[in-house]
């Protein structure tokens, strides 16, 4: 393939990743092309964008997964190139296709490698082929209920249902015993048509006390391939990951290497181009069972690029342009530690719920090592129709134990008024004994919410005295309360002070 | 003025009294003054006997979440009478399942007139991309299922009761 050059590249997503791909463009000097469904013409991703174009209603099924609606923007705006992000559009050969029959180039793999490897089915059967060991399943989809039922049993319960056509939790149930499975299949079909467009899901064997271990892995189209090493992705809840690190506390020098190698095998037994990820399942006897492969860059590649160095969706940008990689394997290595809280707009004191709403006021922390891709600004709206991922907060330090620190500090200076987040959460994490000791699986978030409350009265007093006196204020109209939707607290007082109203008397 | 502050489900009496940014408050019977200077609606700077609290109050329906660094604590209150004690939550009686967040009801699990169990799934609903089970908040007797699948609900909309 010959290296063409890209001026404009349209980002076919929206939220944090979006923005995550607009940065990249602007250091490299190339035009950026957002798209945007209508409850998102505010969002930050149209802002910081060279052009923005809309795509339709706010469903997703409207909007982000119309391939002629993305496909009509990346032509109206004179687009080279389409970055996928991940989710949505990301891991549809169809869509990889219609780029490549028009003459746009799809950052990511080829389609016909999308469809290989995207198929989780499919995947697993190359994956067998080149090497690797993958956990008894089906690998193929059921058809109904009563084959489900058959294979179950087969297998051997507790089993895990998954939808062959995607990730990221979405249509992912665990079956403990046989009466739960006719429910979790219907909630997982139902699930994986909504988030992926195909209800199709396969029976796995559920692992006891599984480590969850992913391996990067780029290839470009000159047939090199390297790995980048590994993110230890099992703090999960609802089997949605919530922290990662790299490197895996629990991986010996002769585990990685092992992974990688056979990462690296079957990128090339595949003919894999771009950036990908290998999942892995690491049971209680330290042997990977390969899981699926995400044809995409990952929501975590962060903690990748902070280990190594390596600015993966630039690198994704120069691959797609036909370069060779710029590095061999040997000049690779991991360099201190880092980790990853996402931070989701579901309340943690209530079973992760969603809570969406207008960000009232936001400060986002800083200093050393510390680095925060997020989504949304203070008075930005998030939306109900989309993953509640807002930010992710990533710290980089010499060691685990120096980088638990630093993200217990940044999570201290993160606040987010208006909507609940898992910040708090992420507090009792990194306290906790198991996460310290990087003795955990992925069984550990139930282990921390079962746990009970530890959080000290002093905090409880401070709270309801700041309450009280917020409370007093209010009924004597030294401060207007803000109103709960719609009108932020920031804005609220700057309406106040900008029409003379009488602010609090501290003032 | 005289609250009823619960938080985590335990109630205590809260009294604050002072301006200007001097107050002094009565938890539990023992005043501590508590200097306040805003730092930016809705943030503001506590000193509590020297120690140095950065806050975010944030207004709710039913009193105000405190957020800190690392937490975010639920304050529910109410204004108390002098002389009462701290109302009780009601232990039993019909029970109302509430929508905690706004989005769609993709299922209806249980119909007016079935017996359920504490933690039984009542309503399903879709919100950002997730299925979210709502459970019944006790035992029972389904007595009224106010929402039908598909209909679009919003924060605090009631879904059903149970008595």
């Amino acid at each position: 393939m010959s290296a063409r050059a890209f001026r404009k590249v349209l980002v076919a997503n929206r939220g944090e990743i979006a923005v995550r791909v607009v940065r990249a463009c602007r250091e490299m000097g190339i035009a950026s092309v957002a798209v945007f469904s209508e409850a998102d013409r505010a969002a930050l991703h149209v802002r910081m964008a060279d052009e923005a174009l809309p795509i339709g209603p706010a469903p997703s099924r409207e909007s982000y997964l119309r391939i002629d609606r993305v496909l009509d923007a990346a032509r109206a705006s004179g687009a080279e190139a389409i970055h996928p992000g991940y989710g949505f559009l990301a891991e549809n050969a169809k869509f990889a296709r219609a780029c490549e029959e028009a003459g746009i180039a799809f950052i990511g793999p080829r389609s016909e490698t999308i469809a290989l490897m995207g198929e989780k089915t499919s995947a697993r059967r190359e994956a067998v082929a080149a090497g690797l060991a993958v956990v008894p399943g089906t690998l193929e989809p059921v058809a109904d209920e009563r084959e489900a039922s058959r294979e179950a049993e087969r297998i051997g319960y507790p089993v895990m249902l998954k939808a062959a056509a995607g990730g990221g939790g979405k249509g992912l149930r665990l079956v403990a015993t046989p009466s739960e499975l006719r429910s979790a299949l219907a909630r997982a079909r139902s699930e994986a048509g909504g988030a992926f467009g195909d209800d199709r899901v396969y029976l796995e064997k559920a692992i006891v006390r599984p480590r969850h271990v992913e391996i990067q892995v780029l290839g470009d189209h000159h047939g090199n391939a390297v790995h980048l090493f590994e993110r230890e992705c099992s703090i999960q809840r609802r089997h949605q990951k919530v922290i990662e690190e790299s490197p895996s506390p629990r991986l010996t020098p002769e585990l990685r290497s092992e992974m990688g190698a056979l990462a690296v095998a079957l990128v090339r037994r595949s003919g894999y181009v771009n950036a990908g990820t290998l999942e892995f399942l690491v049971g209680e006897d330290r042997r990977p069972y390969f899981l699926e492969m995400n044809t995409r860059l990952q929501v975590e590649h962060p903690v990748t690029e902070m280990v190594t160095g390596v600015d993966l969706v630039r690198l994704q940008i120069r691959i797609a342009r036909g370069e060779p990689l710029p590095f061999r394997q040997e000049d690779l290595a991991q360099r201190g530690h880092a980790i990853e809280c996402r931070v989701y707009a579901e309340d943690p004191d209530a079973g992760f719920l969603p809570s969406p709403g207008r960000i009232g006021a936001l400060r986002v922390p800083g200093g050393p090592g510390v680095r925060d891709d997020s989504g949304v600004f203070d008075g930005g709206e998030v939306p109900i129709h989309y993953d509640p991922l807002v930010s992710k907060l990533v710290v980089w330090a010499e060691s685990r134990e120096e980088a638990i620190r630093r993200m217990r500090r940044a999570v201290g200076e993160y606040r987010v008024v208006g909507i609940r987040t898992t910040l708090p959460f992420f507090g009792r994490v990194l306290d906790h004994p198991a996460f310290v000791a990087g003795d955990y699986d992925t069984s550990f978030v139930d282990t921390v919410l079962a746990s009970t409350d530890s959080r000290p009265g002093r905090v409880v007093e401070i709270a309801v005295a700041a309450a009280a006196i917020r409370a007093l204020e209010e009924r004597r109209g030294e401060r207007v309360a803000p109103v709960a939707a719609g009108v932020g607290a920031w804005r609220a007082a700057g309406l106040r002070e900008a029409h003379g109203g009488r602010v609090g008397s501290e003032r | 003025m005289i609250f009823d502050a619960t938080v985590g489900g335990s109630t205590v009496r809260v009294e604050v009294r002072g301006g200007g940014g001097r107050y002094t408050v009565v938890l539990d019977g023992s005043p501590v003054q508590v200097d306040v200077v805003t730092a930016g609606l809705p943030f503001a700077s506590l000193l509590v006997g020297g120690e140095s609290h950065e806050v975010g109050v944030e207004r709710r329906p039913e009193g105000y979440v405190v957020h800190f660094p690392g937490d975010a604590v639920n304050v529910n209150l109410a204004e108390a009478a002098r002389g009462t004690s701290p109302a009780v939550p009601r232990a039993h009686g019909p029970a109302r399942l509430t929508a905690p967040m706004p989005g769609r009801v993709v299922r209806v699990l249980e119909a007016p007139g079935a017996d359920v169990a504490a933690g039984q799934g009542l309503v399903v609903i879709e919100a950002m991309k997730m299925e979210n089970e709502l459970k019944s908040p006790r035992a029972g007797r389904v007595q009224e299922v106010a929402v039908r699948e598909g209909q679009a609900v919003e924060a605090g909309a009631l879904l059903a009761v149970v008595g």
